[in-house]
């Protein structure tokens, strides 16, 4: 949005004497959030910089309108990581600091003993840590600039300040991308502190009067069968993270009509992502010769692999795979068919079954498509035979009077539709409450490594 | 153990395959009833559900029995460990 290094958050949020951040029975005025920024100097335990674990979105905010352009670096960790990948992730990356409120952490210290009296330090340019949401092992670091991160930041048109509903995790990419966008756009922020119940974080979401929304396609289907959301009405839907199938952007265009629905293709280790507009699945074949935002794209072996039109983010530890052109690889599996690119799933996600490779993604897409499924999901298990099975698990729109015929219909359905090796190996029927079962922080399906035991 | 065993193969025939199942006896060979090695294996996880073991993540060597009785034998030598195990 300007230029690097011209981004500031603290004084960006003191400028805003207004309630900018709505909380459950709290609101937060820019200013409040800034408090520290005037004159405060960083505690010297400090030192280089600090992890932040903060589960309260005011305390994160305000750390980080605090420290950004002071401390030399700044690692954001999801409140819940359990204490030895944060000490591993810190270790990682130089940090010995630790601002939290958790008392299984130790040496942690609270956010107000973070700050001393006294002058404060020179300005300078602060390394924004973000973890990606792997699924297993401890999640891989890449450091960002508040530039950057906020490149795609957008200012709020005239008289009509856009409120922002925060489902993902602030301190992920796709969480921190919402944050700076309310924040820095001109807009305000409803969030919820971590381990809200979704329903709740919804509610609080249709009373704050939220227009605008960005979830992944696995929230989104959630939040189509929850009560809870029955006040809601964005003007505004994004849809990020997984991939977004017409199912669910018909069922969106539906039941909220008037909203602009926009899903978001982002690679997190190429740090660029654009976004399509036109309602369905995929994204146009010309996007291939230009993309919206200047990315290049391309598709080698299957892939997708981005080149950033500025610095891509630079990994901590090994990164993904870069051709001698700076393209990176997405790790995302894509197909040309009749002028849309379509995603077909994750390589890691890939299963070999009997020799034949399998993206789970695109069974449940099919399932997904099915008019009695709200939400499938498929999992996969080891076989001495095959290698790996699939399994499918299936959320039925309503309750079924009948489940065995259910199951026995979408097998026929899978059948029709999929090749032998695809097919589930067991179909089960599952009730509502594994609507919030299998989901990573992140909003996302839990899918086991390719080829784990898991 | 046995007619356990034919049971769940009877339902999954009946899920995945079109006509009766065959009717298995000890000297059927398992690759002629019509079974591939996909069908194999999602029997052979169906088992594992039924049952609670599955001898052949649970062997030690690699075996492949070649008929229907030879496949009963190998399950109820695996049910007498995990039994004797307990």
């Amino acid at each position: 949005m300007t230029a690097a290094g011209a981004v500031r958050l603290g004084p960006a949020l003191a400028a805003r004497g207004d309630a900018v951040l709505l909380l459950p029975g709290r609101d937060v005025a820019g200013a409040a959030l800034a408090a520290r920024v005037p004159g405060a100097a960083l505690a010297p335990a400090l030192g280089a910089g600090a992890a932040l674990c903060l589960d309260d979105p005011a305390e994160l905010i305000g750390a980080l309108a605090a420290l950004d352009g002071r401390a030399a670096r700044l690692l954001l960790l999801a409140p819940g990581l359990p204490a030895a990948p944060v000490s591993e992730l810190m270790a990682a990356a130089g940090l010995s600091a630790l601002v939290s409120r958790r008392e299984d952490l130790p040496g942690a210290i609270a956010p107000e003993a973070a700050f001393a009296e006294g002058s404060a330090p020179a300005p300078q340019e602060t390394d924004w840590v973000l973890t990606t949401s792997g699924t297993t092992g401890t999640p891989k670091m890449v450091r960002h600039r508040l530039a950057g991160l906020a490149r795609t930041v957008k200012p709020a048109p005239e008289g009509a300040a856009p409120v922002w509903g925060l489902v993902y995790e602030p301190t992920r990419f796709a969480g921190m991308q919402v944050v700076l966008q309310a924040l820095l756009g001109g807009g305000r922020l409803a969030a919820a502190p971590e381990g809200t119940p979704i329903s709740d974080r919804l509610a609080h979401f249709a009373a704050s009067g939220v227009t605008h929304l960005s979830a992944t396609p696995t929230l989104w289907r959630r939040i189509l069968m929850d009560p809870a959301a029955a006040g809601l009405a964005p003007g505004q839907i994004t849809l990020g993270g997984e991939i977004a199938d017409d199912a669910v952007l018909g069922a969106l265009a539906r039941r909220f009509p008037e909203a602009r629905i926009r899903h978001i293709y982002a690679s997190t280790e190429a740090g660029v992502g654009f976004s399509v507009r036109d309602g369905r699945a995929g994204f146009p074949e010309s996007y291939l010769a230009g993309a919206p935002g200047g990315a290049a794209l391309k598709i080698r072996g299957e892939r997708l692999w981005l080149r950033p039109p500025g610095m891509p983010p630079e990994p901590i530890g090994p990164g993904p795979a870069r051709d001698p052109d700076g393209f990176i690889d997405s790790g995302d599996r894509v197909a040309v068919e009749d002028g849309r690119v379509r995603f077909l799933g994750r390589q890691s996600s890939a299963v070999n079954i009997g020799g034949a490779k399998i993206q789970p993604e695109e069974i449940e897409r099919l399932v997904n498509a099915h008019p009695e499924v709200a939400l499938a999901r498929v999992a996969v298990r080891p076989s001495p035979i095959t290698g790996a099975l699939l399994t499918l698990s299936v959320v039925p729109v309503a309750a079924p009077e009948d489940p065995a015929a259910l199951r026995r219909s979408l097998a026929a359905y899978c059948r029709e539709h999929l090749p032998r090796e695809a097919r589930p190996a067991k179909i089960t029927i599952a009730g509502p409450e594994a609507l919030d079962e299998g989901i990573t922080a992140a909003g996302k399906i839990v899918r086991a490594p390719a080829g784990g035991e898991a | 153990m046995r007619e356990k065993i034919r049971t769940v193969f009877e339902e999954l025939w009946a899920e995945q395959e079109e006509g009766p199942a065959p009717a298995l006896a000890d000297d059927t060979v398992l690759l002629e009833t019509g079974l591939d090695s996909l069908g194999f294996a999602i029997f052979v996880a169906r088992l594992d559900e039924e049952l609670g073991f599955d001898p052949f993540s649970a062997a030690e060597e690699a075996y492949y029995p070649q008929t229907f009785g030879e496949f009963v034998a190998f399950y109820e030598k695996h049910a007498g460990r995990s039994a004797a195990a307990e």
